[in-house]
């Protein structure tokens, strides 16, 4: 066995720059796959933390039905022992409780429908970047009672500023009769959400339960964790937990289905690729394989003739695609590495671009993982091996007339 | 005649490509005795090649059968007939004899590995041998640092080392000048007088046919003459 494994090393050592030439493009192929998970990776995870971050929070308490019907009197039972409860949750890291109710904003200049947001200003800063989206004015204070912040489309619409007014009317829970109050525009923000910019208001959560007539009720408790793994992971002890009493607990693959359908597609786009990739290297390897054998004919003849049985014929070839493979990986995983870093470090600008739902609003990074680097080149070993099988099979049934036809 | 070796059984071969039916031996029998210096000879299309194809176990006769050691080596297949002609036979190929990536003494091993002989056991017959085609102190070199000479001396150690029943060479001289190849020649005569050891060359090479005890001629895939020399 050590006599075959050393003449399969050095075949493939012997001719140099067909080795390199087939290691290069196998390891190009390598590198790519790791540079495209990487980047479905990256590119995911922004797009999830753009989704969460934003306003949404990794996953939200309600009571059930509320997300279909957005129903004003459908408030989460036992709201104050939840939040109470939460505090002492590991895997929570910030929760904020909002009420959620259809508004009306009015200005000398026009009117807006929107959808209105209590919030609890300090609370919220831990769940949320609406604090950090503020492009005029400033973020709505916990004394402020009478504050409204604005979206930049909504300003644009009612033609505000920071310190204007606007009447807000609203339906009442309980009665749903209308009741209206003056707000000065603290701020307006831009998360370059369309959807939220153009339809989203936020006033501090006790002036908007006194408003709709909710007493200490709320309809959404967001929430963050400490690993948003965890937050996208259904089978977590912590929905179904809060799921009780006529609430339900969800994270934000069942907020953002889309996203989730996002992901499957990037899971099958990746196994699609990683298959045509994996098909690319057969093909090399099968190539490099026979030119090598059909070059070496007489020799497999020789080894034929002086007693080497068939199966040690074949395995030969299966060493040297195990050989040539490994060289293939070695290069593969140093120019993955190397293209990795370099993009890790400088990032790929898709800003702007707006998928299933999501506008991207900073550099992608491709992410690096244990897979991309165990994973892909074990699989790109497995698959060199199920190539070499035609090869070595074609070497196994060789016999030493047919391949020494040119002597005895 | 010496003790039977060898035995071709009124052996035919037909090759087939196509329509086209080429006869390159016709019902031929031959018996090589142990401890013989043979050349089989005969112009191209002979049947020399065939002949010697299928005393080996390289091919396979249409009808007939070939003995060696009193064993049937034309109804053995796979890894049965591998074994036998690891364990039985020694060749001794024109050229590209050795194989590139092993060195002088990898070569003459390889079969002993093939056969799971010890280390010791293997280092000790590899010296011996070297010393025996006066090669001693190459044991490193790879094929394509030796002469041609040199590679052939290296072949015939590796065919020789595991002692083997015969030793077949196919026209071991053709790519050697003429004072290589009587070298190499009478190399092979002293140790098939010296150890016994059976050779059957196939050849057009003339002097291999003066070197041989005995001289075979083919014509047509039929033994046209047959003379002994001692």
């Amino acid at each position: 066995m050590k006599l075959i494994f050393k003449l399969a090393w050095r075949n493939v050592l012997r001719n140099r720059r067909r080795t390199l030439l087939s290691g290069f493009a196998v390891g190009i192929t390598l590198a790519s796959l790791i540079f495209i998970d990487g980047l479905y990776t990256g590119m995911l995870e922004s797009m999830i933390r753009t989704a969460t971050d934003s306003f949404l929070g990794q996953g939200q308490i309600h009571a059930e039905g509320f997300r279909d019907t957005f129903e004003i009197e459908s408030t989460i039972n036992s709201s104050e022992e939840i939040l109470r409860s939460l505090g002492s949750e590991d895997l929570i890291e910030g929760f904020s409780p909002r009420t959620v109710s259809p508004a009306m904003l009015s200005s000398a200049a026009g009117v807006n429908s929107v959808l209105l947001y209590g919030i609890d200003p300090e609370l919220e800063k831990d769940i949320s970047i609406i604090d950090e989206a503020v492009r005029k004015g400033e973020y709505i204070s916990s004394e402020g009672l009478n504050q409204i912040m604005i979206g930049s489309k909504i300003a644009e619409t009612l033609e505000v500023g920071p310190g204007d007014r606007l009447v807000l009317t609203i339906a009442q829970a309980a009665t749903g009769e209308l009741s209206q109050d003056l707000f000065r525009v603290k701020g307006i923000f831009k998360l370059d959400i369309r959807e939220v910019d153009s339809g989203m208001a936020f006033i501090h959560i006790k002036k908007s339960r006194d408003l709709i007539g909710l007493g200490q009720a709320t309809h959404e408790i967001a929430l963050r964790f400490n690993d948003i793994a965890v937050a996208g992971d259904r089978s977590v002890g912590l929905w179904k937990e809060y799921s009780q009493g006529g609430n339900e607990a969800v994270g934000w693959r069942d907020l953002i289905p889309q996203l989730d359908g996002v992901i499957d597609m990037t899971e099958l786009s990746t196994v699609i690729t990683s298959s045509l990739v994996f098909c690319i290297v057969a093909v090399i390897i099968m190539h490099a394989l026979f030119m090598s054998l059909y070059e070496r004919m007489f020799e497999f003849g020789i080894l034929r003739a002086v007693g080497t049985r068939p199966l040690n014929m074949a395995l030969i070839i299966l060493l040297e695609a195990a050989s040539l493979s490994f060289i293939s990986i070695l290069f593969g995983l140093a120019l993955g590495f190397l293209v990795m870093q370099i993009f890790t470090i400088y990032g790929i600008n898709y800003k702007g671009i707006e998928f299933a739902g999501v506008t991207i609003t900073e550099l992608i990074y491709p992410v690096m993982n244990l897979k991309q680097f165990t994973i892909f080149p074990a699989l790109i070993m497995i698959f060199s091996l199920v190539a070499a099988i035609y090869p070595a099979v074609f070497a196994a049934r060789l016999t030493p007339a047919q391949a020494m036809q040119r002597s005895i | 005649m010496s003790e039977e070796l060898i035995k071709a059984d009124e052996v035919s071969k037909i090759y087939r490509t196509g329509d086209i039916e080429v006869q390159a031996l016709h019902a031929l029998s031959l018996v090589i005795g142990k401890g013989e210096f043979t050349a089989i000879a005969g112009p191209s299309g002979s049947g020399k090649t065939t002949l010697l194809n299928i005393m080996s176990g390289l091919d396979i006769p249409t009808t007939g059968r070939a003995f060696l050691s009193g064993r049937q080596i034309s109804g053995m297949r796979g890894s049965e007939l591998s074994d036998f002609r690891r364990d039985h036979i020694g060749f001794i190929f024109q050229s590209y004899n050795l194989i590139p990536v092993l060195t002088v003494k990898e070569n003459i091993e390889y079969i002993m590995l093939l056969q799971g002989v010890s280390d010791k056991e293997r280092s000790s017959r590899v010296a011996a041998i070297l010393k025996d085609v006066e090669l001693e102190g190459m044991e490193s070199r790879i094929p394509n640092q030796l002469s041609g000479g040199q590679q052939q001396r290296v072949a015939v150690a590796r065919a020789m080392v595991t002692e083997p029943d015969i030793i077949l060479a196919d026209e071991p001289t053709a790519n050697l000048d003429s004072s290589t190849g009587a070298a190499l020649l009478d190399m092979m005569r002293e140790l098939n007088e010296r150890k016994n050891m059976t050779f059957l060359f196939s050849t057009h090479d003339t002097m291999i046919m003066e070197r041989a005890k005995r001289l075979v001629m083919l014509k047509d895939g039929q033994v046209a003459r047959d003379e002994t020399r001692e």
